[in-house]
């Protein structure tokens, strides 16, 4: 089908391509972000909502 | 050296303001909106005049539901949020002010003007252009009093919720904008600067990102904020709404042309539309997972927490819509689908589902807190959450019905190859009964909101409002950048470079589909014998965009044998190339209308407009006598020509000035052929130009040139 997609496109394939290319770099960037990820300013970052309390006593 | 805290105030009144607005609207829109479900099985129900007709009310259901209701829902809960996110009061009370009343004078003047008839036709931004010019200050408004908090904030980094916030602004100015451009004839008139296939594009691009990011991000910015408040927990995966996050905001602003599969879009924008459209399955998921795998272990609270329970539906309706869509996305089930109510009942599982409930959910837990009081009745709030989530079954089951009974009856052919049900007024009346069942579970819905209403004001009476509640926080340090430090979390300091990476994000998707087939001609291949409109015709469409027609009648037809049977010949781009704006619509509650011209003689249109069950009986089309009463006004049409000739409409030059002569001489052989059926009407009425149109329809490709 892909084929198909990309010989309808008279000579567009490089743009095609290159949407393709975006995509794919995008998700493996995000997941090796994911990953490196410190464990602590995940926790830092997730309790924000439920600290405001606390901002009040400090 | 010790710091001292900083004490200041949040800004409560505000937050109640939004939410009186929200409730407000919200039981004006939903009532519109069963008035409009009880029309579509009683035609008694259009109250007898234009004002109160299917056409014209019903943009006005869906303007104020989205824009009005959810729409001030966001503000409120935006408003709420941020500042404790941010540990900051408002940038300034004065924007906050404008914002809310200038939002509500625009809701006021769609709610004025969509009945009177000034639509542009674009679905969900029928609005006209001045009132776009204000919609575009207020939220460059709310924009800067968003932006002006973020910048005096006591917290360093940005929490997920505000990256949807920060998102949802900067995609919803760019959609309204590019889906704004109009060159304007009059105070309350202009014209798409694009046309047909192009202006289809625009469109369904806006009007897919309107779902995406106005009731999708800020509405999940929303439950990750609201959620670990109410459960009491954190969020399940801070890692998840990351990645959830940029999945979403890149993925979602390339699946419009799934409303276009089968039309005479490009294939190669279609098939984009489609695949991004299934990839969007895994962030929506992702984002409907970490909403509920926040309650792991605090489902006990669940039972006995209203507020609980509106979220975990609001969820679970989020995640089978936005399973839902991908699927409608597949060009085969699309097929069956498109044009039926099976849309309007996904569309509602997720306005009733993800958006009211979650609406509600915010209201619940919110109003006692800045009142400072217990809720009035936790019975009460009980009964809404049944009521309410009986009313989306009763909703949406039978609209999957009727969506299903029509799809499958407009296709089915007789074993002689002749379609079974020739006639399209016989699939309406099979699904009447899903229709009026429709708008029971609607009005169950509305009820429950009512309740709610009382709930609350009587909550608000109990208690005093915190219009100023203290709070203290220290001072945010100088900004050091640890050389180590990881860039997201860099970014998440960085508002402003979020912004504008947000915005080249969104931006990737809409060039990469829009740009080809704008600057592309073989994208649109042009046809000899389409010619411009004449200026009758013109004048006739323009009532047809007034009268909303397109609200129920597509001018689409798509390369089936089912559909070529029943309608005519497929549509072609090249046919739609002087459509300002194109008027191909979503669904077929009536038959398409792209081929009408010529199909019934202008004494059936005549009558049928006057009364449509005089022709077609059991029709539920509404009557529109007024046409005939009413003279047509031609005072606009030079300037009209005129602005059809700047868009690149090729009448011929000084035509303008003598358009009306043309009019009139059109106008004219019409009332003389209606005469010899005896219907004696003045050349000059609104009914004369719109059979103009509807005989022009779809006639131009049958006129092949002369070789």
């Amino acid at each position: 089908m892909f084929k198909q997609f990309v010989h309808s496109l008279q000579g567009d394939e490089i743009y095609m391509l290159l949407s393709l290319f975006i995509f794919l770099a995008f998700f493996i960037g995000a997941t090796i972000a994911m990953i490196k990820m410190k464990k602590s300013h995940l926790e830092y970052m997730s309790d924000i909502p439920l600290n405001e309390e606390n901002a009040k006593s400090n | 050296m010790l710091m001292q805290p900083d004490k200041f105030y949040y800004d409560n009144k505000i937050v109640r303001n939004f939410a009186i607005a929200t409730i407000v609207w919200g039981i004006v829109g939903m009532t519109v909106g069963l008035l409009i479900a009880t029309q579509l099985y009683s035609p008694s129900m259009n109250l007898g005049n234009q004002y109160t007709t299917y056409g014209r009310i019903r943009p006005l259901h869906t303007n104020a539901v989205i824009f009005a209701f959810v729409g001030n829902a966001i503000f409120m809960g935006v408003y709420y949020s941020l500042q404790r996110l941010l540990k900051a009061r408002m940038f300034s009370d004065l924007l906050s002010r404008i914002h809310f009343w200038g939002w509500q004078l625009i809701i006021i003047s769609a709610a004025i003007t969509l009945p009177l008839g000034f639509s542009t036709s674009h679905e969900y931004a029928e609005l006209e252009w001045p009132i776009d010019i204000a919609i575009t200050i207020i939220w460059v408004v709310f924009g800067v009093n968003m932006f002006g908090t973020i910048i005096k904030r006591r917290e360093k980094h940005l929490y997920v919720a505000i990256w949807f916030y920060i998102a949802t602004f900067v995609t919803v100015a760019v959609l309204h904008i590019v889906n704004s451009f109009e060159l304007p004839i009059s105070i309350f008139k202009s014209y798409y600067v694009f046309a047909g296939v192009q202006d289809a594009l625009v469109q369904w691009w806006y009007g897919h990102n309107a779902v995406a990011f106005f009731l999708t991000t800020p509405y999940l910015g929303m439950m990750y904020y609201f959620l670990p408040k109410m459960a009491n927990r954190p969020i399940y995966s801070y890692r998840l709404s990351i990645l959830h996050f940029w999945a979403l905001i890149f993925i979602y602003i390339w699946a419009g042309p799934h409303h276009l599969l089968y039309t005479s879009l490009p294939g190669w924008a279609q098939s984009l539309g489609v695949a991004f459209s299934i990839m969007l399955i895994a962030p929506s998921w992702g984002g409907m997972i970490n909403g509920l795998l926040t309650l792991r272990g605090a489902w006990d609270k669940v039972r006995d927490d209203v507020t609980l329970k509106f979220m975990v539906v609001a969820l679970t309706a989020y995640g089978m819509a936005t399973f839902e869509g991908p699927m409608l996305s597949l060009k085969s089930v699309n097929a069956i689908a498109h044009f039926t109510d099976w849309i309007i009942a996904h569309v509602h599982v997720g306005a009733l589902g993800w958006n009211g409930f979650l609406t509600f959910g915010v209201l619940y837990w919110l109003i006692p807190r800045i009142y400072k009081t217990e809720l009035y009745s936790k019975k009460l709030a009980d009964f809404h959450f049944w009521i309410g989530t009986l009313g989306i079954l009763f909703y949406a089951i039978p609209l999957y019905w009727a969506g299903f009974t029509q799809g499958l009856m407009w296709k089915e052919f007789t074993p002689e190859g002749l379609l079974k049900y020739a006639n399209f007024l016989e699939t309406v009346t099979r699904i009447i009964p899903m229709y009026i069942m429709r708008s029971i579970g609607g009005a169950f819905y509305l009820s429950g909101v009512i309740v709610m209403a009382y709930n609350l004001y009587k909550t608000m009476r109990a208690g005093k409002l915190v219009s100023n509640e203290a709070a203290e926080a220290l001072p945010l340090l100088k900004e050091t950048n640890e050389p180590s430090e990881f860039w997201h979390r860099r970014l998440e300091r960085k508002p402003m470079t979020f912004l504008v990476l947000s915005l080249v994000v969104i931006l990737i998707g809409g060039m990469v589909e829009m740009l080809p087939t704008f600057f592309i001609s073989s994208n649109v291949p042009t046809i000899a014998s389409v010619k411009p409109y004449t200026p009758l015709e013109l004048q006739g469409r323009d009532l047809y965009i007034k009268e909303g027609c397109v609200g129920c009648h597509t001018q689409t037809i798509r390369p089936f044998r089912s559909e070529t049977e029943r309608y005519g010949e497929y549509s072609k781009a090249g046919e739609f190339v002087y459509d300002h704006p194109f008027l191909w619509g979503s669904k077929r509650t009536g038959p398409d209308l792209q081929r009408e011209g010529g199909k019934y003689s202008n004494a059936w249109h005549y009558n049928h407009m006057m009364d449509p069950r005089t022709m077609s009986p059991g029709s539920i089309m509404p009557a529109f006598d007024w046409l005939i009463d009413q003279k047509l006004d031609t005072t606009n049409t030079t300037a009209k020509i005129k602005a059809m000739q700047t868009l690149g409409v090729p009448y011929p030059k000084g035509y303008a000035a003598i358009a009306n002569r043309d009019l009139d001489k059109q106008a004219k052989a019409i009332s003389a052929n209606l005469a010899i059926d005896k219907i004696k009407v003045s050349s000059d009425r609104e009914i004369i130009a719109i059979i103009a149109y509807l005989q022009r329809l779809g006639t131009d490709i049958k006129n092949k040139p002369a070789k």
